[in-house]
């Protein structure tokens, strides 16, 4: 039975993996191909197939959400360590859905509304902070880097961070850096970047075609 | 005072908060954080709720002079994701696996598509015709993005004792894109740099204009 469970499993991915790649990549001008796709209505299942993995995902994210919050008031009611934190969490999060409910119901009216307010001036505001301390640990794991060990590769590094920072500046002392910069950005990053993508895309593919195929079946586990 | 001047303060408090992790770990930032958590966790109910499920039920559910067909459809997504959490069961998680089989099969076509459509041959083509437009940096960009390719190719031979060697040229080629990626990667690390000073500039400013009463 858990046999047929798992070649049921992998079969279905390989159906709607090559069903939606099908309903995806084909267009016209594809001879025989386009037609059995434009006749068996692929692209119009594909559009279902996403639009329900999109609503399994977000039903996943909700499902997420409320053992976050049980897990929370689990830790309040048993007064494990750090309630108080959770006690906090569990008020911003219902605060944020009450006063969204208020609002759709037409009690809370103030324009701007509540929880653009929140949303606006105290998430934004955390957010940014939370950002803004990152400066630190960059600056500190630059620092860092040459301290621990000095290689050809990390003298590389600080040197192109070091002319990158110093070429932003608007200042006529650094113009010469600037073009420097600019040459960097347009030419080396650009390269090793375009690299580094184009690795990625490859991996996917390979990745993607080893599912579809049924060679990579480490879902079912 | 206003709703919007009492949110401007909080956000004020909950930036110095933030900020008093500077001088370590304290409950003044715990505060901070568990509020931003609560906060965001509220914020992705309501999105996923309002924008997702909510016009999808309507839609499929609740949609009024339809038939069973397209109701039956709208029950799909949550029949899956009831699934999902069977996962969690020792004696039922293997029926778990049909939802995992249903998702990965989708986003693996997606993945796949987007790859080759978004990615594999805008770059390759947009790299190939530079080398027309721009001899010289044309052909640097192309040299950087093969070479690392090459460093990303972990072929190699396997020697009796066991120890893997790639050629001669695949390593000295490898070594110019190490080169490469290396550049690349300080290009990002100073745009991170950059992005994090100017939103703590802005925050500073932000901090003395509450301050100041600016």
């Amino acid at each position: 039975m858990s046999r047929l469970g798992a070649a049921f499993t992998t079969a279905l991915v390989i159906v709607v993996g090559i069903m939606t790649v099908l309903g995806l990549a084909v267009g016209e001008g594809l001879g025989n191909l386009s037609f059995i796709v434009q006749t068996q209505g692929l692209p119009v299942i594909t559009d279902l197939f996403l639009q329900v993995v999109v609503i399994t995902i977000a039903s996943t994210i909700i499902i997420g959400i409320i053992n976050l919050l049980s897990v929370h008031v689990s830790r309040i009611t048993q007064r494990k360590g750090g309630w108080v934190y959770s006690v906090i969490l569990v008020v911003s999060a219902l605060a944020v859905i009450v006063i969204t409910l208020l609002e759709r119901a037409g009690i809370l009216t103030g324009r701007p509304s509540l929880s653009a307010i929140l949303l606006e001036t105290v998430q934004v505001s955390i957010e940014s902070a939370l950002a803004g301390l990152v400066l630190f640990a960059l600056v500190y794991g630059a620092f860092r880097l040459m301290r621990r060990r000095v290689t050809w590769w990390a003298m590389l590094f600080t040197l192109i961070l070091i002319i990158l920072l110093l070429g932003a500046l608007p200042l006529p002392a650094v113009n010469g850096l600037a073009s420097i910069r600019n040459w960097l950005l347009a030419v080396p990053v650009s390269a090793g970047a375009r690299g580094i993508l184009l690795g990625i895309a490859l991996a996917t593919v390979v990745a993607g075609v080893r599912i579809l195929i049924g060679q990579d079946r480490s879902y079912r586990e | 005072m206003s709703t919007e001047q009492i949110g401007l303060w909080a956000g004020f408090v909950l930036t110095l908060m933030i900020f008093s992790y500077m001088l370590g770990d304290n409950f003044l930032y715990r505060i901070a954080v568990y509020v931003f958590v609560g906060l965001t966790a509220g914020f992705i109910t309501v999105v996923t709720v309002e924008s997702l499920l909510l016009p999808w039920i309507n839609g499929t559910l609740l949609a009024a002079n339809t038939d069973i067909g397209t109701r039956a459809v709208g029950l799909v997504p949550f029949i899956l994701g009831a699934l999902l959490l069977l996962k969690a069961s020792p004696r039922l998680g293997r029926l778990g696996n049909i939802a995992i089989a249903f998702i990965i099969g989708v986003g693996t076509a997606v993945a796949l598509v987007g790859a080759i459509t978004g990615t594999l041959l805008p770059l390759i083509a947009t790299t190939s015709s530079g080398v027309r437009v721009d001899v010289v940096n044309g052909f640097l960009i192309f040299l950087g993005v093969s070479s690392t390719l090459i460093y990303f190719w972990y072929l190699g031979r396997r020697t009796p004792i066991g120890e893997v060697h790639r050629g001669l040229a695949a390593r000295v080629v490898g070594v110019v894109g190490q080169g490469f990626i290396v550049v690349a990667l300080g290009a990002i690390y100073a745009g991170a740099i950059l992005t994090s000073l100017t939103i703590f500039s802005e925050r500073i400013s932000f901090i003395l204009a509450r301050i100041t009463g600016g």
